[in-house]
């Protein structure tokens, strides 16, 4: 009778947050989204999975339809006291997320940012730390220069800072605070 | 005689005293060919009953109950379009997107409406057998009270 998109269903749903963990775990590596249409983006895939009733979201770039709030059951905060910020990776935005505290580090802001392109691009970042072999490569399209910056100031009180999930179309690659980026 | 309309309030709690077999397969054969989408995620589990204590009004869970709701949008064939919800105390998921689909086509009187308002009718008459019963049943657990101050009186006298 009812008919509910896959991105919505408890299987995928399940998949995808063993995909988030993966991404977690091994920044800079590109993971592609599951059952992802023209209807359902991948942003809106993983909000699918992560947002609920007990988490805030704000969306100052207006990303997200009418329709898709109920959908999400999320409850809409400020930009400075949103559990998540869903933002366009190609415009800027000034603002403080939340950081967390000594006590509670966990308490911080995840940035999803949604760029143009993901694996291959005018941009190419270095990245060293926790959950990366070496060094790791990430190439993009889409991020505006001043979001690296402000990654880099919301980061320097480690272990205060934001963790990011960067989607593209069906793809999505996560940056957690501990992960060092340089641009090459 | 113009009967009264039944009170949208009241839809729910008259079909959800039918058979859910009933519900659902009426549900299901009025909207073939329909598109039926979710405009919240149709939710079942168990809900915790909240009471203030009335010495200071502080709360407490007095125990559990399962709870399940759905909200959703119903585009007809013909591409009419409305929306219905319903939220019951039982956690079948399918007899409360049943019931949700319900509020929707009689709402709108879409294509099959007199059936569902039918199934209402019958649903209210078994809610008011339901309620005759229950009167009956306490009244027959009154205590009369009265009768305790006779035997205050005797005591007295002794």
């Amino acid at each position: 009778m009812l008919t509910l998109d896959p991105i919505w269903q408890p299987e995928t749903q399940q998949a995808q947050f063993r995909l988030l963990l993966e991404a977690m775990s091994y920044p800079g590596r590109c993971y592609s989204l599951l059952n992802i249409s023209e209807e359902n983006s991948a942003a809106l895939a993983v909000l699918a999975v992560l947002m609920d009733s007990e988490v805030s979201l704000a969306d100052p770039h207006f990303r997200l339809e009418e329709g898709d709030w109920p959908l999400l059951q999320v409850n809409s905060k400020e930009l400075d006291e949103a559990d998540y910020i869903l933002c366009d990776g190609s415009k800027t935005l000034d603002f403080l997320p939340k950081l967390g505290s000594l006590a509670c580090p966990e308490q911080s802001a995840t940035l999803i940012l949604v760029v143009e392109q993901l694996g291959q691009g005018d941009i190419n970042l270095k990245l060293t730390g926790p959950g990366i072999n070496g060094v790791n490569e990430l190439r993009m399209n889409g991020l505006a220069p001043h979001w690296l910056t402000m990654r880099s100031d919301s980061n320097g009180t480690f272990p205060l800072g934001v963790d990011w999930i960067l989607v593209d179309k069906t793809q999505m690659v996560a940056l957690p605070r501990t992960t060092q980026v340089e641009v090459m | 005689m113009n009967q009264e309309p039944i009170k949208r309030t009241q839809w729910v709690t008259a079909l959800s005293a039918l058979p859910a077999e009933q519900v659902v397969s009426l549900c299901t054969e009025l909207s073939e060919g329909w598109k039926i989408r979710p405009k919240s995620i149709p939710q079942s589990g168990l809900g915790l009953l909240k009471l203030n204590d009335s010495a200071l009004n502080d709360p407490f869970y007095l125990g559990e109950i399962p709870i399940s709701s759905a909200w959703i949008e119903v585009t007809t064939a013909e591409g009419q379009q409305t929306e219905g919800a319903a939220q019951l105390m039982d956690d079948r998921l399918e007899l409360v997107e049943a019931l949700a689909l319900c509020d929707a086509i009689l709402a709108t009187q879409l294509p099959g409406w007199e059936k569902i308002e039918a199934m209402v009718k019958q649903g209210l008459q078994l809610r008011e057998v339901i309620k005759i019963e229950r009167k009956r049943l306490l009244a027959h657990t009154q205590v009369n009270f009265s009768l305790l101050d006779d035997v205050g009186d005797d005591n007295a006298d002794t």
